[in-house]
Order: structure tokens, then sequence, then C-alpha cells
């Protein structure tokens, strides 16, 4: 049953990797079929703000951003399969308010430094402690007081945590090895050493 | 018919199948769940952006499936098939009494998922119920189980730091996973400040570096990845799947049965013995029997408790070997769930490399070498690491460069401990029947009734102050603690349900994990504990089940089961 040597364990890992591209083909089919809930996907204008929004939480620097690292997409993936009807109305609002900020052409229709402007300014009183609120999202270490706009938190939190497990940003704003091999307790830091990136708070 | 059967494929069910198998016995695995296909099921190769939903389950999938599941840390959507739907598989418990029962139903049960902390119990431990009167008094001390320990230790693979505390015994251990300099620090700072306290490596078992008797099993050294609850294709972590079963397997005296429930035991009255195990198959809910000559209980404590009080007869009214009615009674979890959160500002310019499966250990203090206001007393389990990445992003209001800078930036050294208290044996805790309701196999479903103390309560408490201080001595500072220790069953300890102890009057199984009163019926799983200590108790199931694997084919051969 497990009478595997090493080299073994290597192409086993390769054969899953080969069956997980299958498994990711299939679901694609699925929703091409319409078995998926396509119905509750993002609407073409709702991508675009999305987009808008991604970027400008996320833009592109020195590294890219989160239109690069495939964010909206993977977001659209979250809000139909992920999220449930009230968490969809909850981001949906979020989205509504922030478009409200650009005035009647939308926010996704501003130049990048006004986005930056209105929504840094609202990015900080939506995340203002609120005795009232819900507590803020990011899990345990990042356990503040409750904050004034739930929903733009959770928002803010999906297009954030999508980001930093893309491929994107682990290739070039975290350090990601799949298979470090040792533990090494001691490392001097050097100039430009990235934190570490991970797949759970730790 | 089969010389042994053994119920339940998991952490003691393994080692159980593993010793007898290698004693000579045609061995019977039974196990309620399906077989795992590890090329199909272990979900390690995936990178973080492979995870489905970003690791999440949908949210109205979680709560149909998994409301009581979704409590364990460790459940995702990249393993979620390592979990029951708590949907299939119901248990009721008082409305003001909630108890998380966390489980997976599937060859090796929860020894895929569990979190591999190895601690020894102590000469103290088994004394405990003896010197303050709650509970049975343990039959066996810890020198019985000394050469058990060992033996398992050596077969699993345990990394740890030999640190020569009699409240904490050494034990047969690969390297340990080094302390960073972040838990250097505060290991020094609070050595300094509370004498007797110790920060120590956590004991883990994970292959720090496999031995020969490792790698003949198909297993290699642990790559430092930190996926271990989606199965681990290296097998560098215990489980049955990648040790004890395989090493059964290799004797050629193992059958396994999955998906086959346990109904019952079937007891011939006439020899007072057990001749087999009623099961029905999981699919087509058809009935069947196995006999084998001896019968091991091994399917988690909750399971065990059901399968034997449903295991009635005329000779056996109240459930097979209950004639103490303890069998379901004195129902343990750890007191968990407490913990301090610090940031440890300035400390040593230096990080890490690789993903350490463990972090550090403060083992018990309290009424070992400190006073305190309450019985017995708790270890902590945490770590120190470096911030940075989403959780920093997250942490504070700000969008942009500035927030994708934070992220990217090595921050401060961050830590939290996690108290597990003891909790005493209660009889008033407990398993029993439903008196209605059944499962979708016709089995009544378990009543859990269990529910923390004062003495729990007051241990609680004292966690958090003994963490705090630990934290501010070593220059951090607190920056959000979890004082609620929750409901029971999520430190994922349970245990006692079937204790062992010198009188048939008040317990359930001799110091050979025999029932007093079914000479051919052992139970080596958690039900077997006649008290929780506060250590992670997966390695003492273990090592009992080595123990009485080994007595139960010496009785065998001399002809007394």
């Amino acid at each position: 049953m497990n009478d595997l040597d090493p080299m073994d364990r290597r192409s086993l890992l390769q054969r899953a990797l080969v069956l997980a591209g299958a498994s990711v083909a299939l679901s694609a089919c699925d929703a091409l079929t319409g078995t998926g809930p396509a119905a509750s996907k993002l609407a073409g204008e709702q991508v675009e703000l999305l987009s808008a929004i991604a970027d400008t939480i996320v833009p592109t620097t020195d590294t890219p951003g989160a239109i690069a690292a495939g964010v909206p997409q993977a977001f659209d993936t979250l809000f139909s399969e992920w999220a449930s009807p009230d968490r969809r109305k909850e981001l949906v609002a979020a989205m509504d308010a922030i478009d409200r900020l650009g005035g009647v052409n939308g926010f996704a229709a501003l130049p990048a430094e006004k986005r930056v402007a209105l929504l840094t300014r609202h990015d900080a009183a939506a995340l203002t402690p609120a005795p009232q609120g819900r507590a803020a999202p990011g899990g345990m270490l990042s356990v503040g007081p409750p904050v004034t706009d739930p929903g733009y938190a959770k928002l803010k939190e999906l297009i954030v945590v999508l980001f930093y497990l893309s491929e994107s940003a682990l290739t070039h704003d975290l350090e990601w090895e799949h298979d470090p091999g040792s533990w090494r307790p001691s490392v001097p830091i050097t100039p430009g050493m990235r934190a570490q990136g991970s797949m759970s708070l730790f | 018919m089969f010389d042994a059967i053994v119920i339940g494929s998991g952490m003691s069910g393994g080692i159980v199948a593993k010793e007898l198998c290698e004693r000579g016995l045609k061995t019977l695995v039974l196990e309620r769940g399906r077989k795992i296909d590890k090329a199909e099921d272990y979900t390690d190769w995936m990178q973080p952006w492979d995870l489905p939903n970003a690791g999440m389950i949908p949210e109205e999938e979680r709560a149909r499936d998994y409301p009581i599941q979704s409590q364990c840390y460790a459940l995702g959507s990249a393993n979620k098939g390592f979990w029951v739907k708590d949907s299939e598989h119901p248990y009721s418990t008082p409305r003001d009494k909630p108890f998380s029962w966390i489980r997976g139903y599937h060859l090796g049960g929860r020894s895929l998922m569990w979190a591999r902390q190895s601690y020894r119990l102590s000469p103290m431990d088994f004394e405990a119920n003896a010197q303050d009167g709650h509970g049975a008094d343990w039959p066996i001390r810890y020198e019985d189980l000394a050469p058990w320990y060992d033996h398992v230790e050596r077969f699993i693979g345990v990394s740890g730091s030999h640190e020569g505390l009699p409240h904490l015994p050494d034990g047969e251990f690969l390297p340990p996973f080094g302390l960073n300099d972040g838990e250097l620090l505060f290991k020094q700072a609070v050595e300094a400040k509370f004498p007797g306290r110790k920060v120590i490596p956590g004991r883990t078992a994970n292959l720090s570096k496999a031995t020969p008797e490792h790698e003949a099993l198909g297993r290699a050294t642990c790559q430092v990845r930190s996926f271990c609850d989606r199965g681990c294709s290296y097998g560098a972590y215990h489980s049955s799947l990648s040790s004890s079963l395989p090493a059964a397997e290799k004797t050629g005296n193992l059958t396994i049965v999955a998906d086959a429930i346990v109904h019952s035991i079937v007891h011939d009255p006439k020899t007072g013995r057990a001749t087999g195990v009623r099961v029905i198959d999981a699919n087509t809910r058809e009935g069947r029997t196995y006999e084998a000559r001896i019968v091991f209980c091994n399917a988690s404590t909750i399971g065990t408790a059901q399968i034997l009080l449903n295991s009635r007869s005329d000779a056996f009214p109240n459930g097979l070997a209950n004639g103490s009615d303890m069998v379901g009674r004195n129902l343990m979890d750890h007191v968990g769930g407490l913990t301090v959160i610090g940031v440890l500002p300035g400390g040593p310019d230096t990080t890490t490399f690789g993903r350490r499966p463990n972090g550090l250990y403060i083992p018990r203090f309290r009424n070992a070498g400190e006073p305190a206001d309450f019985l017995r007393g708790y270890g902590y389990q945490g770590g120190v690491f470096r911030s940075g990445g989403r959780t920093a992003a997250l942490a504070m209001p700000g969008i942009g460069a500035e927030l994708k800078a934070r992220a990217s930036h090595i921050g401060p050294w961050t830590m939290f401990i996690g108290g597990f208290g003891e909790m005493l044996p209660n009889p008033d805790n407990r398993v029993t029947l439903h008196a209605t309701r059944k499962d979708t196999w016709g089995i009544p479903i378990v009543h859990i009734e269990c529910a923390l103390g004062e003495n729990e309560r007051k241990m609680a408490k004292q966690m958090i102050v003994d963490g705090k201080a630990m934290i501010e001595a070593a220059g951090g500072q607190v920056v959000a603690t979890v004082d609620d220790p929750g409901p029971p069953g999520l430190a994922i300890h349970e245990m006692g349900t079937a204790r062992m102890g010198k009188d048939p009057k008040t317990s359930v199984l001799n110091a050979f994990n025999q029932a007093h009163e079914v000479p051919n019926l052992f139970v080596t799983d958690g039900a077997a504990m006649a008290s929780s200590a506060c250590q992670n108790p997966s390695l003492t199931y273990m090592a009992l089940s080595a123990r009485a694997a080994h007595h139960a084919a010496e009785f065998l051969k001399e002809g007394k089961v």
C-alpha cells in the first residue's frame, strides 16, 4: 500500500499534478454547460468595477498588481462558487458604495490618482472601529475592534487574500517555495529579502 | 474466522493492527469510512493558487454540511473529504451544553489530520487520580508504559529535544526542529524570570530525519512544507496510512474491510467471550458478522462508547462490559483554545527558512513546582514567527503601494501561546445512546452531555494570566487574548469513556486494556484513559495499544483468552 521509494513519490506527485489539471478542466466544463451557478456571476460592468477596485487596492508598483495576478477572475469564481446569497448582496452593496464615489460615470471611469484618493478615504472610514459593528476580517492576528463597514472589510479581505495566494504575488512580493526541504531557524535578514508567503496565518 | 478484529483504523487501531500482525495473528481491520486513494485524495501537491476557493468551503455548504467540523482550524476546501459531513452524521447534546465532535470517517481516521504533537505522560500523571481522589486510580504506572513509548516513538518517528524534565519524560527522539531566534529570546526571558519553567521545541511526529526503518516503509524526511493536514505524499508524518497499516500489510496477515459500520460486538454468554462483530455495509446497508478470537475496539472515544452501549444482551443489558455503568462516562477533553497573542518589538535581526510543522512547547508548571488554586495543570503550545504577507496587509487600514510594501516587509516577531489544560474525570460528563433517534444505518445516535467544571474554569483564567506574564517577560506587548475556552471537544482530545482501573466495579478495563468482564475484548483508544493529563494524548493511546496488543497475543498463546 505504501511501499514507494522517494523517486516513486516524486512521480506520484507529477501524476497528481496531471490529475489536477484534468479536474480543473472538468470544472470549467461544468460552468460552460450551465450546471454551475452562472446566474450568480458578476455582471460585465460589475467585473469592470471590481477590477478597478482591486487595481486600486493592489496596484502595479515595482511588482505586478491585482489585475496581472488574476484577482478579478478569481474573485468572480469566489462570488459564484463560494459566496452565499447574503454574502453576494453584501459584496455588491460594498462595491456599489465605492461606485457612487465616482459620481454619474462611476468609480471605474475615474483616473487612477482620483481613485486612490477617494478609496483611501473610504477605506479609512469603513475600517474605523465601531462598537456595534462586526469584527474586522483577517484572522486571529489582526483581530481588532469591530469596524464601521464590515461589507467593505470583507470585500477588501477577499481581494487581498486572493492576491497574496496568487502565483504572481508569491513570485514577486513574498518568498515562497512549495518544498523548502529543510528548516533553518536562524537566517540573517539581508536587504531586499521579503516576507514569507503562507496559506495560513502562520 | 480471524485471530483478531480491530474496530477502527485510526491512530490506535493502526498500531494494534501492526503489532498483532507482526506477532503472526490474522487480523481484520474494520473501517466505517472509505478507503483513501493517496493519488486522488492527498492534495499536498497544490500550490496556494490551486486551492479551491482560496481554501474556503462555500458558505452555504459549510453552514449545511460542516457547522461543527468547520470549528476545527484544519478544515479547508482542499481537505474537506477528510471530515464527516455533520448533516450525514448527527449526534445530540443538551441545548445549553454544546460539545464539538470533530471526526473523519475514512481509512486512517484522524491520524491523517492530527496536529502530530507527541508527549509522554509522566509518573505524576499516572498518580494524579490516586493523589487527589478524582476518577479511578490508573492500574498502571509510568514505568509500565515507558518501554512502549520507546517502541512507538521509534516506529512513528518523533522529533524532539532531550530536556531531563521529570514531569515531561524524554523519549527516543529524532533531531528537534530547533527554536528560531524569536523563540530563543522568549525562552531565555521566561526561564530567567520564572525559574523552573521551560520553553522547548515541540515534540512532533514528523520525520526530521527518516531512519532506515522509516524508509523501508516508503517514508521520507519531512520537507518542511506544513501541508500535513492535506495528506503527505512523502509519508513524512505518522499516520495509519504512512506507517502502521503499511507495516501491518507487509506481514501478509492484514485484511482491511472499509465501508463497514460496526453495529455491535457479539457476546456468547456461555463462554463469556466476544465472538465477533456485527457490521452494516455503509453503501448497501446489508448486515454481516465477522468472527475472531479476540476483539480490539478502537473506534475513537465516543465511537467506542457507542458500540459498547449498543452491544446489549441479556448478559449485558446496559451494554457490553458495562457492569460498572462506567461505559460512556467520564468523557474528557482538554481545556483548550485559551490563547495569548503578542508582538516582540526589537528582537534579533533574523528570520527563518522553511515552514516548520511544529512550534514551541511550555511544559506544565502549575502544581508542578508552582502552586495553583485548582487541581492539576496545563502546558502551552505556540510559536514565534515573523509577521508579513496578507496578515500584515490587512492588519490596518490603507491601500495601494503602502499596503503592498507593508505585506512584503519582514515584520516584527509575533507570537502566540495557547494553553491545554487537564480536565478532571466526572461521571456526569457522558455519552449515552439517544432514546429514539437513529442514523441512516439504523444505529442509535449518541447523545453527548459534557461541560467544563469549576476546576477547569479556574484553570482557564490562570492560563491567560500566566500566558500574558510570559510574553511580557520577554518584552512583548500582548495584542489579543482568547479567554473563552469554547465548547468542549474542540481540543479534539476526547477520552475516558471506558476507563482503565483496578476495580471492576468502578472501571471498564484492567491494566492490559482488557475488559474486566469480557477477557477477549480490549479497548486501547482514548476511551481507556483514566485521566487526561494535559499532554496531547495520541502518543499515549499508541503506547497503550502496542502494549495491550503484545499482552493480548501472549494471552492467546497461553490460552488465557
